[in-house]
């Protein structure tokens, strides 16, 4: 727009950010899980970003990247009480000597959390508000509120609350704050982790836009490869002790080492870990794709392709009735410690319907009153057998989190408010007594927190067996049981507050699941959580519905969804849209596009292929494993 | 003043002119609209004459108050068509409910003398406990439609803006109570879903004043926990914005003080001794 709208100083010579031999000590912080209190992370971290770059930064959950993003502008140690050795320096000052606001001039942030950011009530005075603390005149302050608005597209909008727009919206109103201040470097840190798939999107197409422009330099930190790969110059990555391992241009640090980033943990574009997997099964992928365009490409180019993995024949049509699936896993369980996800979540098979455990009959629910009234869920109908795990997916608004509150008695509709029936283990849970409930299903809150009651770790599992009346000697022994399976048998003695958030998560989990229910009901259990630990937990989720537990999932990870489920249920707008079979459903496009939602990108990347067996490929678990497994073509 | 939400912020037109010049900003517009109006004055304005009606105790002065308060409000700020609906139809039934239950609570032996009207169960109404009631009920009203004078013709943003501007109140003091109200709705919704939380757990602390005091101490854990979290990262957020950087910030919007809110202040209080001095003596002789 106006001449101020170029960052001042963007000189080629002096980077945006140098960092320089950087170790963080925090002093005391319960939040960041996975660091040792003593050990720094990061650990004598050296790296530069040039003016106009794009650079991802990379390291398994607990090295340090969101500290080192905080260490960019001062908030660490400054604000966020740690040590800091070694240098930080924005275009040549140094964060030690100057305070956060100071050096929002030289460097812009964005956080993970969109409702954490808004300040005032109208998205005009957000903007505004970064370059109105920068002292700079009226005309300039309206001149880039308005142009960093239209870039995000949200110009119209300029008199809303920010409180009225989705969580992709704020996001985009987050950058737009951020390139408001005009600064040469804009740093994001997991900008996406708590946006459905069409809010992150909407939030890439508009960093897209920023980096393609050239004008600054982008700083992410990101769990999501398959939306950052396209986008970025260069890749940093740390290990998980906090320090720097590889640091080059996007294609050779994820294609060249790719075996070595599996190693440490770190998550890989699905596309280049598809391509492992088919390297291990004798099929070589050259060169080695980043997204699924490029893998879609490479699969049509290989001279010769084995066929997928025959994996159990997959019911084809929806089947409300659902089916169970107790087959027992006849694989080898896969060692830990690799993001390589292991060879499970095979197909559904269909089997005798089981009587469902979970009912959901024609359920009509509004909310409001009179005229009012806005109906949230429209005729739902769908049924859970044991064994079964059950993907519920949808864009944030779609009802999602309404059904599963509503079938697991979280929610206790008014009179005249729901039509039709539900049932969960033959009770009806918008009625029965919340205790005769507990004992047969069990729900799992977005923030585990929320439902965390006692002071102490067993106690907090073992609450709901008192309840229930258990005798303490059996109470001692499930108890006993869940803090090994989940490993938080180490801090049985330990605050429930004080766990880090993972821990927290497995607690939480434990607790719905230590008076064995038949039915568990996870909400978004893998929100604003990094990948290592969202695999973790739908691991623990595996195990149980292989036993016989009715676990459904509230999730809007695709990926995640594709690789776990025997069953996905979209909703949009309150219907069910589609319910059947992951690859069916993840498979059609309309059907996830009419959802919010976007297809997984190993099926993005199988469905155009010319190997007509092969379009129907969209988990890791279905491509053609190492000649043991391997079915001559 | 968390009433910002309900004004809603002008309309589109007004917002174009505030971008034509900022400077006059939304405070530009003809002088029948409250919303031009300096918001310490809207706001603040009447506050003398809530405390002289909260130590009023007959019927005729809290019911002429209100009623100027209210075609203020309909006449000068007039609220969108829901907010009017409220007004017109929901406070007549609020006052009608309170007058009857402050009747009730009245203490019988306070008006001797008067007629039982009616006896349920072991509650009785008095007529003479019905005037006090009544009384009650018009105060409670009155006050609250004098608050809504300013709560619906400004928006907390604005009220931050002139007490920084006129009043010399520090910026941070002021944004700090802005991020403040924006924590109320938020501490609502969190308290549900911990409720319901706790209630899926199975946890059930029993009846009676020592149980209560018990549930709300496991429900304060979870929200003080929650909302510090939210508070620093919202001041994170901040920070990373540049606040705080100077001592000053710019002003895009100036508040302007004018004749107008002279005129509005001398009005409401003149208006206020009038209904006290000429008023309310002429009609009860």
């Amino acid at each position: 727009m106006t001449g101020d709208e170029t960052p001042a100083g963007a000189s080629p010579d002096v980077p945006a950010l140098a960092v320089r031999d950087v170790s963080v000590r925090y002093h005391v912080h319960d939040d960041d899980p996975g660091a040792a209190p003593a050990a720094p992370a990061p650990d004598g971290v050296t790296f530069e970003v040039r003016p106009g770059e794009a650079v991802l930064f990379l390291g398994p959950s607990g090295c340090g990247k969101s500290t080192l993003a905080l260490a960019t502008n001062g908030l660490v140690p400054h604000v966020v009480g740690a040590d800091l050795a070694g240098r930080v320096l924005v275009r040549g000052r140094s964060t030690a000597d100057h305070a956060p606001p100071e050096l929002s001039r030289d460097v812009a942030m964005v956080f993970q959390d969109p409702d954490a950011q808004v300040v005032t009530g109208t998205l005009l005075d957000e903007v505004c508000f970064g370059p109105e603390n920068l002292l700079l005149p009226v005309d300039v302050v309206l001149a880039r509120a308005e142009d960093a608005l239209r870039r995000v597209g949200l110009w119209e909008r300029r008199d809303d609350d920010p409180a009225v727009l989705s969580g992709g919206g704020r996001q985009r109103l987050a950058i737009a704050c951020a390139l408001a201040l005009g600064s040469p470097l804009l740093v994001l840190d997991e900008p996406t982790a708590n946006l459905d798939p069409a809010g992150t999107e909407e939030v890439y197409a508009v960093l897209r836009d920023v980096v393609g422009r050239g004008d600054r330099a982008v700083l992410l930190v990101e769990h999501d490869l398959d939306a950052a790969v396209s986008l970025v110059d260069r890749v940093v990555v740390l290990d998980g002790a906090g320090r720097l391992v590889l640091d080059g241009p996007a294609r050779d640090v994820l294609a060249g080492h790719a075996d070595e980033l599996a190693a440490l943990g770190v998550w890989l574009p699905t596309a280049t870990l598809a391509a492992l997997r088919l390297r291990d099964a004798g099929v070589l992928l050259d060169p080695v794709p980043l997204t699924p365009a490029e893998l879609a490409a490479a699969l049509d180019a290989a001279p010769h392709l084995p066929d997928p993995r025959p994996a159990a024949p997959r019911p084809t049509a929806p089947h409300p009735t659902g089916t169970a699936s107790l087959r027992p896993d006849p694989l080898p369980v896969g060692a830990r410690g690799t993001a390589l996800p292991r060879d499970e979540g095979r197909g559904a098979v269909p089997s005798a319907p089981a009587a469902p455990v979970l009912v959901v009959d024609r359920v009509t629910f509004r909310r409001g009153r009179g005229r009012d009234a806005t109906p949230v869920l429209r005729d739902v109908s769908v049924a859970v057998g044991a064994g079964e795990l059950v993907a519920v997916v949808g864009a944030n608004g779609a009802g999602k989190t309404t059904l599963a509150q509503l079938a697991a008695g979280v929610l206790r509709p008014r009179r005249g408010t729901l039509d039709g029936r539900l049932a969960v283990a033959g009770l009806d849970p918008t009625r029965a007594d919340p205790r005769e409930l507990a004992r047969h299903v069990g729900f799992v809150f977005q923030n585990p927190e929320h439902q965390l009651v006692t002071s102490r770790v067993d106690d907090e599992l073992a609450l709901g067996l008192r309840l229930l009346g258990a005798p303490e000697e059996e109470v001692a022994e499930r108890v006993e049981d869940v803090l090994r399976r989940f490993g938080l048998a180490h801090l049985r003695d330990r605050h429930p507050f004080l766990l880090s958030g993972g821990q927290k998560r497995r607690l939480s989990v434990g607790t719905a699941i230590v008076c064995r229910p038949d039915v568990l009901v996870l909400d978004e259990p893998t929100y604003g959580q990094d990948r290592e630990r969202a695999a973790e937990l739908l691991d623990l989720l595996t195990a149980l519905h292989r036993e016989g537990t009715a676990v459904v999932v509230v999730s809007h990870d695709m990926q995640l969804v594709a690789e776990h489920a025997t069953r996905v249920v979209a909703l949009a707008d309150g219907s069910v849209v589609a319910d059947g079979a992951p690859a069916d459903v993840l498979a059609d496009e309309d059907v996830l596009h009419a959802a919010g939602l976007r297809t997984p990108p190993l099926a993005r990347a199988t469905r155009g292929l010319a190997h007509p067996a092969w379009r129907r490929v969209a988990r890791l678990a279905d491509l053609p494993v190492a000649a043991r497994a391997e079915v001559p073509a | 003043m968390s009433a910002g939400s309900l004004a809603g912020g002008p309309a589109l037109p007004g917002a174009d002119t505030a971008d034509g010049d900022a400077r006059l900003g939304r405070f530009a517009g003809p002088a029948w609209d409250l919303r031009t109006y300096d918001p310490l004055v809207t706001a603040f304005g009447p506050l003398p004459v809530v405390v002289w009606v909260f130590t009023t105790r007959d019927l005729l002065t809290p019911a002429l108050v209100g009623l100027a308060a209210l075609l203020v409000i309909l006449l000068l700020v007039r609220p969108p068509a829901r907010v009017v609906g409220v007004l017109l139809l929901g406070l007549p039934v609020l006052a009608a409910l309170m007058t009857v239950s402050f009747g009730v609570l009245t203490d019988p032996r306070a008006v001797d003398g008067t007629v039982l009207l009616a006896t349920v169960g072991p509650f009785e109404l008095w007529s003479g406990a019905l005037a006090t009631g009544l009384a009650t009920s018009l105060r409670t009203c009155a006050l609250l439609l004098l608050v809504l004078v300013g709560g619906l013709s400004t928006t907390g943003q604005d009220v931050v803006r002139a007490m920084v501007q006129q009043l010399r109140v520090p910026y941070r003091v002021g944004y700090a109570a802005l991020a403040a109200l924006r924590f109320v709705p938020r501490f609502g919704h969190e308290l549900e879903v911990i409720r319901a939380a706790h209630r899926v757990r199975g946890v059930d602390h029993g009846r009676g004043p020592l149980a209560g005091a018990r549930r709300r101490l496991g429900y304060a854990v979870p929200l003080l926990a929650g909302g510090i979290r939210h508070g620093e990262r919202v001041s994170l957020a901040m920070e990373a914005r540049g606040f705080g950087a100077h001592a000053t910030r710019t002003e895009r919007v100036v508040v302007p003080f004018r004749v107008r809110d002279v005129a509005f202040l001398l009005a409401t209080w003149g208006g206020a001794a009038a209904i006290a001095l000429v008023v309310v003596a002429a009609l009860t002789g």
